[in-house]
């Protein structure tokens, strides 16, 4: 029984510290869907909106507002940081690239990830800022059953509640609204896109709004988890094997890769890692992802390709 | 600011015409002081060689491309450019020669894409799919299943059109256009790539629409056969440079014409 | 003049005619069930996407007002008038209108060619047309002067017909419009519609049917109302129809199949017949109406399943394995269930679970859950095809019939399935075996005769009032069942004497999912040579998985390794035949595969996909003398139609092989 409860335990755990990955690939499928760009900057936007958010919240906090105002002021604020940077990200480095092919947006995105590095912990400072959105303390479950109950942390739960709420507006988003579909006819054809009347500008700056805001969401959580700090922005590495797995085009998929992970590398942790050495959960999620690019180079949830002559 | 009505426009009369319009890329001119008009229900052709300036002539009404001489009367109101944006709002529609599809989405949603324009209610109407937006969707639903009734691809219908032959491909991409419901169908090379039997196919379609709905059509072909059968009048390129327009028989048994397509004059 | 009175008017007259006399009209079926089923759904239709449902009510009010129109038009009783097109509410409605005027329907075959539509449309005088489109306006159109008869056209799809001429051209929604003015103008006309449909009697004419033929110019079927009627009662009690089944109409309607099925049973029974949205929908439609009652040819039901196993070659590893692995279970026990045999616990425990994992999911993408009873008739169907139906739970059964028998001769009850009989003698049919082995009948639905021509109805009449089936055939010593081996004047002898049934031979051969078509030659020749064509579904996605390249139907059908492939299909089918006594002698030496699919538009086929043997092998003379002179390869050019009737050329050199056969024992010993 003590063994069948930590199992739980460390299974429940990995995949609500999945979902958080999940989180972060949600931005990269996004962008990806509606643009074909894969974006190296998600890392970044969540670097920028994390700052953001903490420092602004810290600021109107300490004027003595209560803490929700100041939750909501800065929550607002951050929003308003990411829409101005999709804003600028559009008019100066995308849309002059408008028709360029994937490779030479990619790389314009890199630059995007070194300029809001810079400007982000420039503006906002450079620091480990702690920020306490949600309750870090933990559950014990089912003590009756298990000896000492099943530990869970009640920032992972929020976490799992959070990119569920957002996958579904994600999804309904996408299927049913004229702009979800623009978003997608976009993705697909630029010219044929423009033929039919749809603003490449206009919804390519919905694209990296919508992707902005996600990073803030991601950045509500990694920041109560970890502190809004610099190493946030190798979440972006982090989120390569989910996508690898999930698929770059499947909502769906990034979900399921980002819980895949993460089950996958705790479990590994804990059962391999005593044999290993340890430290398995750093590169565990890549060999993962390596086995699935062997067997299905789409990705479990990804669109086959199929080029016609 | 409201763009004017074709209805504005009396059938016979001119609903675009193109002034002097000249296009360099570089040192390279591929078109080259070009006049010419479109009336208002007309099938009007334009043809040439390869090379001959077709598709950036086609490029230039639909906004792509930017002229730098002459100028452009679409509707009444003369513009030396336009953006893509602009030409669709203002009833532009067109397809590709080589089929520009959302490779990722159905038939069906191809030819939404087309509404695009056309809806109004904001997002998070349409996301929850009450009131006015349902309304509005099962308004344009059915417009669309009208086109695919009448373009015969109710088989095809959910189908992801990367999926499709070529041939259904075209159909689909036309049907997308007509989802506009535009004044101005631009068509590049309807049937480029095609057996004869989906040529006869596709030149019956064009012929249905330019019947049914009415709409004034400018179609680019290099194949002399088809557009002969097809269209009332037709402007001859070569070389960026307007050798003849006229009815298909007056433009049959210009020499230029001739010339121009064996390869005598150059 | 209120709608409502007309209404009532028409009931109370209702009421009057089921009183005098059961209905023996088609008309005075479609007022009966107007009355007691007025709110059943009658008909439906996908069009915009959306299915659109008529109740018994509906169509009645409709048809009515068709007929009217159409009388102002001037169709009287006695005129024939021409129905062509797909199947549509309109089309039938047309068949129906007509009837009730006591006219005379002739629908043709809606992808016959102008020429063969000039034939029925001239031989059976029509003087009016009721037609689908424009394709088929323009196709009658271009053959106006040999059709001096013919005064008006009605179209049901206005598009490309705007600037047509409408002097003799009319829609049906202007008909139906005008009918309507009529009726609601003038209570008269009400009652003389009325009495149109009381004048109707069971002995008049009710549709002619012109027989697809296999060989030469077709043959107008005459059949009778009451002769109709009474045979569809027959089988509407005998599988047990009601007005809550179902029936999706898709087969053409110019064939008898459609006119029994979906027509005389619809109303009969009054179930809703369901027509498609298209004429390439079927299959989606099919799942999405799900009828309870469903014929199709063996041809489809290998359609569907080469789909559904080339999508199971492409579906995740484990899908395919359980897809294989209940399919196997389903082939042990399946059919022992479905016909009520002892199995044992286990077994029916494993299929329960199947039904669950497999076969309900299978049957709902193929449309197939909600069907009670389906048919399948016209060819032989292979063993293999017709146990993977009824494995899956689907009541599956054989039928055996033809036109001069308004469908059915025979067909097989429930819980006497077999894949190789065509089952007993249907309801008051009586058969009788000549001593040519040719199958005779008589039934309550026999034609009345052929259209203008005593002397073939005398031919294919037996002195003492049986018709001649043309088919060879005898009954099952075990099953009682009647077998028919092929056509009577098919069957011919080898040079040695051996008997050669070359169809028996031909069906075996399509049984193999990579043959589609298969045409054997023997008759007066020293041994059995065929012709083949591989089924591009199937042949085309075995090449993919193995690496060959094709360009072409021709390319991939001259491929040395389809050959070998194919060779051993040859092989596999010596064999069966060398386990018959009465067939070993007719093994097939040589075999090649033809450069074109065998086209109906080519005249190869018939409309109903049966191969014509002897316009075939005039057709492939060159290739022929080849299979008979040892040579291993022969040159051939043939002339093809295009679908708008253009003709071109088409050139190849086929190759030859020879297979081994099997020694019989007799002969070994």
């Amino acid at each position: 029984m003590i063994l069948l409860g930590q199992i739980l335990e460390v299974l429940i755990s990995g995949l609500l510290s999945g979902v958080l990955y999940s989180l972060v690939a949600l931005g990269f499928v996004l962008i990806y869907k509606a643009s074909g760009v894969f974006n190296f900057a998600q890392g970044a936007m969540v670097l920028l909106a994390g700052l953001a958010l903490v420092r602004s919240l810290d600021f109107v906090a300490a004027q003595g507002f209560p803490m929700w105002t100041a939750i909501i002021l800065g929550l607002t604020f951050a929003a308003a940081v990411m829409t101005l940077s999709a804003y600028v990200i559009e008019r100066f480095v995308l849309g002059p690239l408008v028709n360029q092919d994937g490779l030479t947006l990619f790389m314009s995105t890199i630059g995007v990830t070194f300029v809001l590095e810079g400007l982000a912990q420039m503006v906002f400072g450079a620091e480990i800022y702690p920020l306490k959105l949600f309750p870090t303390d933990a559950w014990f479950l089912a003590e009756s059953i298990f000896p000492g109950g099943i530990l869970l942390n009640k920032l992972d739960v929020w976490g799992g509640l959070i990119a569920g709420v957002l996958v579904a507006g994600l999804a309904v988003f996408f299927q049913r609204t004229k702009t979800g579909r623009a978003l997608r006819a976009v993705a697909d054809d630029h010219s044929a896109a423009q033929s039919v009347g749809i603003p490449i500008s206009w919804i390519w700056f919905v694209v990296w709004l919508v992707a902005g805001l996600v990073a803030l969401v991601a950045a509500t959580v990694w920041g109560t988890k970890l502190g809004v700090q610099f190493s946030i922005t190798f979440l972006a590495l982090k989120a390569l094997p989910v996508l690898i797995i999930g698929g770059f085009t499947s909502v769906p998929g990034a979900i399921i890769g980002g819980l895949i992970i993460g089950a996958g590398e705790k479990l590994a942790e804990v059962y391999l890692g005593p044999f290993m050495g340890g430290g398995i959960e750093y590169w565990f999620g890549y060999v993962l992802a390596l086995v699935v690019l062997m067997f299905r180079p789409q990705g479990l949830f990804g669109e086959r390709i199929i080029e016609r002559v | 600011m409201r763009a004017p009505a074709a209805s504005d426009i009396a059938a016979g009369e001119a609903i675009l015409s193109v002034k002097n319009v000249s296009l360099a890329f570089g040192g390279v001119k591929a078109i080259n002081d070009v006049s010419f008009d479109i009336k208002k229900g007309e099938i009007r052709a334009i043809i040439g060689p390869n090379g001959a300036g077709k598709t950036s002539m086609l490029n230039v009404i639909n906004g792509f491309y930017h002229p730098q001489h002459g100028q452009i009367t679409f509707k009444g109101r003369t513009r030396q450019a336009m953006r893509p944006y602009e030409a669709a709002r203002g009833g532009i529609a067109r397809t590709f020669q080589n089929v520009a599809l959302f490779k990722g989405m159905s038939a069906l949603d191809n030819i939404m894409a087309g509404r695009t324009l056309k809806m109004r209610r904001g997002f998070l109407w349409q996301m929850l799919r009450i009131g006015p937006a349902l309304t509005e969707e099962i308004a344009h639903r059915r417009r669309v299943e009208e086109i695919i009734d009448f373009l015969e691809i109710q088989a095809i219908r959910k189908i992801q059109v990367a999926r499709l032959p070529y041939g259904l491909q075209k159909r689909v991409e036309l049907g997308r256009a007509l989802a506009m419901e535009p004044d101005l169908l631009l068509l590049d090379e309807p049937m480029a790539g095609m057996n004869l039997e989906e040529k006869e196919d596709m030149s019956r379609f064009i012929i249905d629409v330019n019947d049914h709905y009415g709409t004034t059509i400018a179609l680019i072909e290099h194949d002399m056969g088809v557009v002969m059968d097809l269209s009332d009048r037709v402007v001859v390129l070569d070389h960026g440079v307007k050798i003849a327009d006229g009815t298909p028989d007056e433009v049959k048994s210009n020499q230029a014409v001739i010339d121009a397509y064996l390869g005598v004059a150059h | 003049m209120p709608r409502g009175i007309v209404g009532a008017a028409q009931r109370e007259d209702a009421v009057a005619i089921d009183a005098t006399a059961a209905a023996d009209t088609f008309p005075k079926l479609l007022v009966h069930n107007a009355r007691v089923r007025a709110d059943r759904p009658a008909l439906r239709h996908k069009d915009l996407g959306i299915w659109q449902t008529w109740t018994w009510a509906d169509l009645l009010d409709e048809v009515r007002a068709y007929a009217v129109g159409l009388h102002r038009l001037g169709l009287k009783r006695g005129d024939t008038i021409a129905i062509v097109g797909a199947n549509r509410p309109r089309i039938y409605g047309s068949v129906m209108a007509a009837q009730m005027l006591g006219a005379v329907p002739v629908p043709v075959y809606a992808d016959a060619v102008a020429d063969e539509l000039a034939y029925v449309l001239a031989h059976a005088e029509v003087r009016f047309a009721a037609v689908e489109d424009q394709e088929q306006v323009d196709k009658i159109v271009s053959v106006a002067e040999r059709l001096p008869k013919l005064e008006t056209m009605v179209y049901d799809e206005l598009k490309g017909l705007r600037d047509y001429d409408h002097a003799k051209l009319r829609a049906i929604d202007d008909v139906i419009a005008d009918g309507r003015t009529a009726l609601a103008n003038d209570p008269k006309v009400a009652e003389w519609l009325d009495n149109e449909i009381a004048a109707g009697k069971g002995s008049d004419i009710s549709i002619i049917l012109y027989t697809s033929g296999t060989t030469g110019q077709s043959k107008g079927v005459v059949l009778s109302a009451k002769g109709c009627i009474d045979a569809a009662r027959d089988t509407v009690a005998f599988d047990k129809l009601t007005d809550q089944d179902e029936a999706l109409a898709y087969l053409p309607i110019a064939w008898v199949g459609d006119h029994y099925l979906n027509y005389a049973q619809q109303l009969v029974a009054g179930f809703c017949t369901a027509c498609p949205e298209h004429g390439e929908t079927a299959m989606q439609d099919l799942r999405e109406i799900g009828p309870t009652f469903y014929f199709a040819p063996p041809r489809t039901f290998e359609t569907m399943l080469t789909r559904v196993m080339i999508r199971m070659e492409d579906a995740s590893f484990i899908k395919r394995k359980l897809f294989h692995y209940f399919i196997g279970v389903a082939r042990r026990y399946g059919e022992a269930i479905l016909n009520g045999q002892p199995v044992p616990v286990q077994g029916r425990l494993l299929y329960r679970l199947g039904q669950f994992l497999v076969y309900a999911p299978l049957k709902n993408v193929l449309g197939l859950s909600r069907v009670r009873v389906a048919y399948t008739a016209g060819e032989a169907i292979g063993p293999d095809l017709f146990s993977f139906y009824r494995s899956l739970g689907m009541n599956l059964k054989q039928l055996y019939g033809q036109t001069e028998a308004f469908l059915y001769v025979t067909c097989q009850p429930d819980g006497q399935i077999y894949s190789d009989t065509v089952g007993p003698a249907a309801p008051n049919v009586d058969i009788r075996i000549a001593d040519s082995g040719e199958v005779l009948f008589k039934s309550p639905g026999m034609f009345v005769g052929y259209f203008k021509d005593d002397a073939k109805t005398k031919e294919a009449m037996t002195s003492d009032g049986y018709v001649k089936t043309g088919d060879a055939g005898f009954f099952d010593q075990k099953t009682g069942h009647l077998k028919i081996i092929d056509r009577a004047k098919d069957v011919g002898k080898l040079n040695d004497g051996t008997l050669f049934p070359p169809k028996y031979i031909e069906n075996k051969l399509k049984f193999f999912p990579n043959i589609r078509e298969a045409v054997a030659y023997g008759d007066k020749r020293d041994f059995v040579a065929v012709m083949l064509n591989i089924d591009l579904t199937a042949v085309g996605s075995w090449a993919e998985r193995n690496n060959v390249v094709y360009g072409s139907y021709q390319e991939l059908a001259g491929h040395p390794l389809v050959y070998d492939m194919v060779a051993r299909h040859v092989e596999e089918t010596n064999r069966a035949l060398a386990a018959d006594k009465m067939t070993a002698g007719a093994q097939i030496r040589r075999f090649l595969i033809l450069h074109k699919e065998l086209d109906a538009d080519d005249g190869e086929l018939t409309r109903t996909q049966k191969v014509r043997r002897g316009f075939i092998a005039e057709r492939y003379d060159p290739l022929i003398k080849a299979l008979y002179d040892g040579s291993a390869e022969a040159d051939i050019s043939t002339e093809v139609t295009f679908e708008d009737g253009r003709k071109g050329n088409l050139s190849a050199r086929v190759k030859i092989r020879d297979v081994t056969t099997v020694p019989t024992l007799e002969k070994a010993a």
